[in-house]
């Protein structure tokens, strides 16, 4: 490597700052650079990605570190712009570099001709810098500063085909779904701050670990920051923002759903695991919320008809998984997966955004037989579903073999069976996706469908070759790697129990399979077991109407109660309170003035009382 | 370098004042000539309080800038020697900053006055009134001529939204101009009773035959029992100036009802001299009173906060919106003046600051859509972004400050507060907080509909802001930006004058 | 002879009679000329004052001073409230205060 002595992981902090750099460049000159200077945040990550494998060399070399800047300093307060680079942070930082390199890559052509695209590169850079912040943060504050900002970027990426109604309000609902968790992160880290004096991460696990803050603040913390990552994680029932963010352009979906927006709620829980760890409770919620939000967000990816929104439950179930590792102590498996499934989704969802591009349809039943017309976008595609459908040897499998081990160990059966059923229905789903959008018999209307070009290919070759490689990161390479929940937490070297590796890999056969005989031979008619169940299968459908339920709430709770305070002010504050009083005045005055008679004599009488009155005064009280 | 550092305060507070002497003296029907004669001094003006912040000492921290002439001698023997009423001017670290904020505001509300057609020499002429009084009360060290600057700021803003302002139908009720002007003028006269007398109180106690500022902090004794007593006045008195619940409603009417420039003033600049009188006069003087009534303050802060905010969403109106953001925003500095500690005092000045810079920015880009759309109802606007992409980018740098996006100048501030208040008040604290999560509803939920969606059609030949309007907001955002990425020479120059204000705490 | 007493008397005696008058009387000639009445009353107790209270040198003359600027603005006023009332007269037809009550509410 060129340079190799002289840039290490003192350089990390230049990756975000890239980005950031050219998020302003782009603003700024944008619109006199050609393609409104599409090109500089495209160079600005490829540059980071670069970086990353010199921090990466330079962190298996000589270790983790740590640099900062003060930003604020006032009395003993002392508020630093921080880097920490570890081994969790260094694997983000590559994850993150590389997905957003290839969709900010594929985007070049997928917002081809687009009247404002240097506006949309440049959130993409914003989305970026802010997430590689993130994971590089060392303290609590700047973590937040970065989580916001990753949400800010998503809004505006969602948010980018504003003229559509749907895009603005998809948009809006994201960014206050989230915000919700936001202010609970907040609460939560300003709480940590008032025990322990410091926004440091180490430091705050330092003293907690030594007694410094008692119990019951532990939980409580913990709860609130996992509200946060509820939140960005899109766990139930923060998850209703999701599915809807798919209205932004494919390659923001592809993003966000992979590398930056839910990534950093799975990563907040993993950075901040050793103080969870303090909290048991707290440990069994995430791996309840995991649990349940991986089964019901997988049930709903059953049934829903839209690609995008499929797949966007498919994230949403995965990201269950993650955290159900997470509350396993499974913190190499969760990463491993966060990192599997990252590569994997982007590239479906730049694969789904290939096809709707081309065919201008987004419903899975209107597509059908595509691989005729799209060989490489449905060869990918296959490849990308196989891995999340836990198929061996392609990365979903051994991260997902990873996960079931941790859940075995720490959490027990019960979790266990139900992960495991959980896990073959998304084997089922993928099967189902892929095979009635790419096989049997093509659609008249879609004969006009064509390969998508080179530059949008290249990513999702790139991409599908890491997800079926990506995998033997699990396995040991020597004496120095021993697998990668050892590289990443000191797990241990790589290990599996044979019956559970076999039953996992039977279940996503079987998975597979079910889905084969479904929507491909039609052993099994998907209409009737729809028609069976109908009752269950609208409740699905309407995706359990917990978006209704969200607006009823919203319509005639929070409006209404606006409305009310809007109208007390108005009617009993400022009518009764205000004008009222200014009323009584004027009625009282108006009462009042009769005694200007205007008749000469009553005011000479008043005068001559008020004479005689003032001089008893005098005589009798002051003399 | 000595003389004019010695006479910067004072040009800064008569310049205004001179600029509304020529004024007066050019004809009215020459509004090109006005126009560039209020702008150039304005421009001054600002330039001025740039140079005051920029070369105010934290380091050595106190009022710089000092200078004073003798105005009326006060016979008697006094414990201080010859005493009397002096026209004193001076700057510690936090009214510099107020003065910067002035500076900024005053600019930029000359720049979108440029299109004031009707007796645009009049309206400039009260306009420079107004901010000399408002310069006057943040320079002055005698609390004599604090008063004198507050009444000269409060008087004009009755013609200025009597004359210039406008009246709305909101079909159910109707808010004329002169129903607002006037409602301002008597709330804001009011509360200065309430300040004279508290001011006169001061004056009889202390015994030193003095007003000023410095020598009532230094060598007064206030017994506790006056200082409960008399706090509240000064506390309420301002407080209706800092839109303080429930004595706020002026202050969203008032906007409604002023002219774009003069709703920049009043909720920038105006609404901070009640925060700072507060702070200076309140805390300063009665440290031991301000401990007594700070569980009061901080509870109505905390009440301004969540009730302006979720009163924001109910409405109808984008001035009334902003208007009752300000309310809310305004909580916040209560509460962090009610924290009585270091954090969160310095954070409410800080949001002082921000919010003034903040606010003038959203009047100034609601008040271009008005002037183009004639309307400011939420309901009929749509999908204004894609004709009006500038007001849009600046209304949302605007909202994002507001909901607290980090990089921008609203987060810094609140998030002082709120160490502040967990410090001291942590359940009001995680109110504020939750506050701040509803501003976020009411302001998203405002730019989708306003500014996202389909172009409605009334507004298909929507032109968007002007490049001089386009200008002042910029210079807004560039400072929003500037505090919220590099807040420390802000912090350390306010920190200078919190540190002298707190450190006469009992306990501290 | 003559004392302080018999001065205080007849003020407040022509005082009295001259507040009578300006209450009770209807018409604004009566009235003004119960106002000089009152006038006269307050110069005689002034001359009354100066005459017996032992007033230093300088001072000697000045209840006299004060009577004749007494009565050198009841004369002025006169002047202007005879002028009123002929004025009041002219547009009315009469100068009975019952009738003259512009200045109510």
């Amino acid at each position: 490597m060129p340079f190799g002595e002289t840039i290490g992981t003192e350089w990390a902090w230049v990756i975000p700052a890239l980005s950031a750099a050219a998020f302003f460049l782009t603003v700024i000159f944008g619109r006199f650079l050609p393609r409104q200077g599409a090109y500089i945040p495209v160079a600005a990550i490829f540059l980071g990605f670069v970086l990353f494998w010199y921090v990466l060399r330079d962190l298996l070399t000589s270790g983790p570190a740590s640099f900062d800047i003060t930003w604020i300093s006032l009395g003993d307060t002392r508020i630093a712009w921080g880097v920490n680079v570890d081994r969790l942070s260094v694997t983000m930082l590559g994850l993150v570099t590389f997905v957003a390199l290839l969709v900010q890559v594929y985007s070049l052509g997928y917002m081809k001709g687009e009247p404002r695209q240097g506006w949309y590169f440049a959130a993409h850079a914003l989305s970026a810098a802010a997430m590689l912040a993130l994971v590089l943060a060392d303290n609590l504050l700047f973590l937040y500063i970065a989580w916001a900002l990753v949400g800010l970027g998503s809004y505006l990426l969602i948010g980018f085909w504003y003229e559509r109604r749907e895009a603005a309000e998809a948009a809006k609902k994201a960014f206050i779904t989230t915000r919700i968790g936001d202010v609970g992160l907040l609460i939560g880290i300003i709480l940590l701050f008032e025990s322990t004096g410091s926004f440091d991460i180490s430091t705050i696990f330092h003293v907690a670990q030594s007694g410094g803050i008692s119990q019951g603040t532990i939980t409580v913390a913990a709860v609130l920051l996992f509200l946060g990552a509820m939140g960005k994680s899109a766990q139930f029932p923060f998850h209703v923002w999701l599915p809807d963010a798919v209205e932004g352009p494919a390659p923001v979906s592809a993003l966000i759903h992979s590398a930056t927006m839910v990534a950093a709620g799975v990563f907040l829980v993993a950075r901040m695991l050793p103080l969870f760890e303090l909290a048991p409770g707290v440990m069994l919620l995430v791996a309840g919320v995991g649990l349940f939000t991986f089964v019901f967000a997988g049930t709903l990816a059953l049934v829903m008809t839209d690609l995008k929104r499929a797949l966007a439950y498919s994230t949403i179930s995965h990201l269950g998984l993650m955290m159900l590792s997470l509350g396993a102590f499974g913190l190499g498996a969760a990463i491993f997966h966060l990192v599997a499934h990252g590569v994997s989704k982007a590239m479906l969802f730049l694969g789904a955004g290939s096809v709707t591009r081309v065919t201008g349809k987004t419903e899975i039943w209107d597509m059908g037989g595509l691989r005729r017309r799209m060989p490489v976008t449905a060869i990918t595609f296959v490849i990308g579903g196989a891995a999340l459908a836990g198929i061996p040897p392609l990365s979903g499998f051994f991260s997902r073999d990873a996960i079931m081990l941790a859940v075995m160990d720490n959490r027990g059966p019960a979790f266990l069976v139900v992960a495991l059923a959980a896990a073959a229905l998304s084997a089922l789903y993928m099967a189902r996706i892929v095979l009635v959008v790419f096989f049997g018999p093509l659609k008249a209307d879609n004969e006009h469908a064509h390969e998508s070009p080179l530059v949008m290919t290249v990513p999702l070759v790139l991409l599908a070759f890491t997800a079926l490689t990506v995998g033997f990161i699990a396995l040991p390479w020597g004496a120095s790697y021993q697998g990668f929940g050892d590289f990443l937490a000191d797990e241990g070297g790589f290990h599996f129990e044979v019956w559970l590796t076999a039953l996992t890999l039977a279940l996503a056969l079987a998975g597979v399979a079910a889905g084969w005989l479904t929507y491909r031979t039609g052993h099994i008619s998907h209409g009737q077991i729809a028609r069976r169940y109908s009752g269950l299968y609208r409740v699905l459908v309407n995706e359990c109407y917990v978006d209704d339920l969200y607006q009823w709430v919203v319509d005639h709770v929070v409006l209404a109660a606006g409305n009310f305070v809007a109208l007390y002010d108005r009617v009993v504050i400022n009518d009764t309170g205000v004008d009222g009083s200014a009323l009584t005045v004027m009625l009282s005055a108006l009462r009042l003035r009769h005694v200007q008679t205007g008749h000469l004599y009553n005011y000479g009488l008043a005068m001559s009382l008020g004479v005689v009155g003032l001089v008893l005064v005098w005589w009798l009280v002051l003399a | 370098m000595e003389t004019f550092n010695s006479y910067v305060i004072f040009a800064i507070v008569s310049l205004p004042l001179a600029g509304a002497v020529v004024l007066v003296l050019l004809p009215s029907y020459r509004p090109r000539l006005i126009r560039w004669v209020a702008t150039v001094v304005a421009l001054a003006t600002v330039l001025l309080t740039f140079y005051t912040f920029g070369f105010y000492d934290p380091e050595e921290g106190g009022f710089q800038f000092m200078r004073q002439w003798s105005w009326l001698e006060l016979p008697g023997p006094w414990p201080l020697g010859e005493q009397g009423i002096s026209f004193a001017l001076g700057v510690d670290g936090i009214s510099a900053l107020m003065l910067m904020l002035s500076g900024i505001v005053m600019f930029t509300g000359v720049l979108v006055s440029w299109n004031i057609a009707e007796r645009n020499k009049d309206f400039f002429i009260l306009y420079f009134l107004l901010l000399a009084g408002v310069f006057g009360v943040f320079a002055s060290m005698d609390l004599f001529f604090l008063f004198f600057f507050y009444e000269l700021a409060v008087l004009p803003m009755y013609l200025l939204i009597g004359v210039w302002g406008s009246t709305t139908d909101f079909r159910t009720f109707v808010r004329t101009k002169e129903y607002g002007a006037m409602k301002l003028t008597i709330y804001l006269v009011g509360g200065s009773v309430l300040i004279w007398i508290a001011l006169l109180a001061i004056f009889v106690q202390a015994g030193l035959g003095t007003f000023s500022f410095v020598d009532l902090q230094e060598s007064a004794d206030f017994p506790r029992t006056f200082q409960q007593v008399f706090f509240p006045f000064l506390m309420v008195g301002f407080g209706v100036l800092a839109g303080m619940w429930p004595f706020h409603t002026w202050s969203p009417d008032g906007h409604v009802a002023a002219p774009t420039a003069v709703s920049m003033v009043h909720a920038g600049v105006l609404m901070k001299l009640g925060a700072y009188g507060i702070l200076r006069l309140g805390i300063g003087l009665f440290p031991e009173g301000a401990q007594d009534w700070m569980p009061v303050l901080v509870v109505l802060g905390t009440v301004n906060v969540i009730y302006g905010a979720v009163s924001a969403m109910g409405q109808r109106d984008l001035k009334y919106v902003v208007g009752y953001s300000g309310v809310s925003h305004m909580g916040y500095v209560l509460m962090g003046l009610a924290t009585l500690d270091h954090l969160g005092v310095t954070g409410a000045v800080l949001q002082m600051f921000s919010h003034g810079v903040m606010t003038a920015l959203f009047f100034a880009v609601v008040g271009a859509i008005y002037d183009r759309t004639h309307t400011r109802d939420i309901a009929v606007l749509e999908g204004l972004a894609k004709r009006m992409g500038v007001t849009a980018s600046l209304f949302a740098v605007g909202g994002l400050t507001s909901l607290g996006m980090p990089g921008l100048s609203g987060v810094v501030a609140e998030l002082l507060v709120f160490l502040g208040l967990f410090k001291t008040y942590p359940l009001l604290g995680v109110l504020g907080i939750v506050g701040a999560g509803i501003t976020a509803v009411y302001i998203l939920r405002l730019m989708a509909k306003v500014f996202f969606g389909a172009l409605g059609e009334r507004w298909r030949d929507q032109t968007d802001i002007s490049r001089l309007e386009g200008f002042s907001s910029w210079v807004l955002v560039a400072f929003v930006f500037l505090v919220g990425l590099f807040p420390f020479p802000f912090i350390r120059a306010i920190d200078s004058g919190v540190s002298t204000l707190l450190s006469r705490m009992a306990g501290a | 002879m003559i004392e302080l007493a018999h001065f205080q008397v007849l003020s407040a005696g022509l005082f009295a009679i001259g507040l009578y008058g300006v209450l009770a009387r209807k018409s604004a000639v009566l009235i003004l000329m119960s106002i000089e009445l009152m006038l006269n009353a307050v110069s005689v107790n002034l001359v009354g004052f100066a005459a017996f209270v032992d007033f230093t040198e300088p001072q000697r003359a000045l209840g006299q001073v004060i009577v004749i600027f007494v009565i050198i603005i009841a004369a002025a006023e006169l002047a202007l409230a005879a002028a009123i009332i002929l004025r009041l007269y002219r547009s009315r037809s009469s100068v009975n205060v019952d009738e003259i009550d512009l200045m109510r509410w």
